[in-house]
């Protein structure tokens, strides 16, 4: 990747009200015995990167994975209340859980490559790859490759293991791998925890491209990450919305005391 | 002063132990090997038996213990693969894993006289096969079943949790995630648990002297309900020759053959599951 444009000085686009594409109403989430989140009200909106920030066990990434319900394969999880994709229930029994994963992509803290070569790790999630003819197969991994800069860098050497790939390499092909299915929305969960400054950049700058045509969702524990990309944050503790709104608001003018506090002093006393 | 010496009594107390049990291994190893030798020539491996093992080699003997072994491998492996799938992916409740663990436990602790026993009322009386080296062959199945199941299993569900989530959020169902994520990184485990299962199968005796083998006069078996003659039970025989020199010659010289081939799957097995743990990227 060019170094100027990973030191770029990112700039997000101004919020607006968009429509909420995803809306979680009185959501409420048990392992177990344990109520990990309680009362979740919160929607996030079209094309926009919503941050979900808050301290350690606030329950951000349960919240996050119950969106596209991952979380069904924990033992013990039991979810009540609804969350909605454009106004439909995804926890209703009509729904085809594979399609919706592949509605609602995630991409995990810690990268996770299959070992497998470059190119078959982006078509991974494609359901007839195996014989789809090599220049379609090809197309495709350029495509979104070049979707999460990383063609540059790999074109040259698609057959060889994901794993030689650095970190921050491994995690934007998971994002490729996920763009792959054609999601509408990409949850990011801590994508860049595991990164070096540089690779985050990287990430960051992707998210910002990428809001143009997904909607993003992704928790992240840096405040000053969110302050650089975001344009809605919503604000967790305790397994409980504190606040959310856009970035500005809640940077600059917050309703909450527990906000001020996070977002300036990192402490949280809820 | 005194803990200094109880330290070491302590190390050279496992030292000693150590040193009985390769000791005992390898007295085994060179009392074979050098009375075996003796006996194994090209003729010897490749000639069949006459007078009832004190003449000729043991060519039958050989293939008809890869026989019964191999197929006992090709029964087993598909039998343990389900298994191991589904105890490791779909068996959540925990009462019914720790129930499955006590059982398959079990199966590997019966005593392998038993099984031929069962074959031999099973399988001859009630179901009338006659002697056949494809009971043979199930009673083996069976018996190496825990180890292949056991193996398949520790190396399918040591495949960290997030490969089976990076799979499922790519809307892959549960069976794509088993096919395309799961067995081609648990196959390795998979394969170790045949060898080792086939190292211990080859040497059995007991569970397919009454089902499956015949002591002399057998060559390779054309159809599924023959008997076949095989090195455990022919080395059984040669020995109750104690008499004939040459028959307890030819004794040695399958006894080495069989360690051999024992050594072979066994040292296979080692060899998958060192290769196992260095490729697979966890």
């Amino acid at each position: 990747m060019n170094r100027s444009t990973v030191l770029k000085i990112i700039q997000p686009a101004p919020a607006g009200e968009p429509l909420p594409v995803v809306e979680a109403q009185n959501f409420n989430v048990w392992f177990s015995d344990a109520h990990i989140l309680n009362n979740v009200c919160v929607s996030f909106g079209e094309h926009q990167i919503n941050c979900i920030i808050g301290p350690s066990g606030s329950g951000k990434s349960t919240l996050i994975r119950s969106i596209n319900r991952i979380n069904d394969e924990v033992e013990g999880f039991t979810p009540e209340g609804t969350i909605l994709l454009d106004n439909k229930n995804i926890y209703d029994k009509s729904v085809d859980v594979n399609r919706l994963r592949r509605e609602i992509g995630i991409v995990f803290q810690k990268p996770c490559v299959f070992p497998k070569s470059i190119c078959d790790n982006v078509l991974f999630g494609l359901p007839r790859s195996r014989k789809m003819p090599r220049r379609e197969k090809l197309q495709i991994v350029e495509r979104n490759l070049k979707a999460v800069s990383l063609w540059r860098e790999v074109s040259h050497r698609l057959n060889d293991r994901a794993h030689s790939l650095s970190i921050g390499q491994q995690q934007r092909l998971c994002i490729a791998r996920t763009l792959t299915v054609n999601p509408r929305v990409i949850l990011l969960d801590e994508p860049t925890s595991s990164l070096d400054p540089v690779s985050t950049r990287a990430i960051e700058d992707l998210m910002l491209k990428l809001k143009e045509e997904y909607t993003i969702i992704f928790v992240t524990h840096d405040i000053l990450q969110a302050k650089r990309i975001s344009d809605k944050l919503i604000f967790m503790c305790n397994g409980q919305i504190i606040e959310q709104g856009s970035k500005d608001k809640l940077f600059t003018n917050p309703e909450k005391k527990q906000t001020w506090n996070y977002l300036n002093n990192e402490y949280c006393e809820c | 002063m005194n803990r200094r010496r109880m330290d070491r009594l302590f190390t050279n107390l496992t030292w000693l132990a150590v040193s009985i049990c390769c000791l005992v291994l390898l007295f085994l190893f060179g009392v074979i090997t050098w009375n075996g030798i003796r006996a194994i020539n090209l003729e010897f491996l490749f000639t069949a038996s006459k007078n009832f093992g004190a003449e000729g080699g043991i060519f039958y003997q050989i293939i008809g213990s890869l026989l019964l072994v191999v197929f006992a491998a090709v029964i087993s492996f598909p039998l343990s693969l389900g298994t191991a799938i589904y105890k490791s992916e779909f068996l959540k409740n925990r009462f019914l894993q720790r129930l499955s663990n006590t059982l398959i436990y079990g199966l590997n602790g019966i005593p392998s006289v038993i099984f031929g026993i069962f074959g031999l009322i099973f399988f001859v009386n009630v179901l009338n096969t006659g002697i056949s080296w494809f009971v043979g062959s199930i009673i083996l199945a069976i018996m190496i079943l825990p180890t292949i199941v056991l193996s398949t299993y520790l190396s399918i569900n040591s495949i960290p949790k997030i490969y089976r989530e990076s799979a499922l959020s790519l809307g892959m169902n549960k069976w794509r995630v088993i096919c395309r994520v799961l067995l081609p990184q648990g196959i390795g485990g998979a394969i170790t648990g045949v060898l080792m299962g086939l190292a211990r199968a080859v040497g059995e005796t007991a569970p397919i002297m009454f089902i499956a083998t015949a002591f002399s006069g057998v060559d390779v078996p054309g159809s599924l309900f023959e008997p076949v003659t095989a090195l455990p039970t022919h080395i059984l025989a040669l020995s109750q020759q104690a008499t004939n020199k040459q028959a307890l010659l030819n004794a040695w010289g399958a006894s080495l053959v069989l360690l051999t081939l024992v050594v072979i799957f066994s040292v296979s097995a080692l060899f998958s599951r060192i290769k196992l743990k260095t490729s697979s990227v966890r």
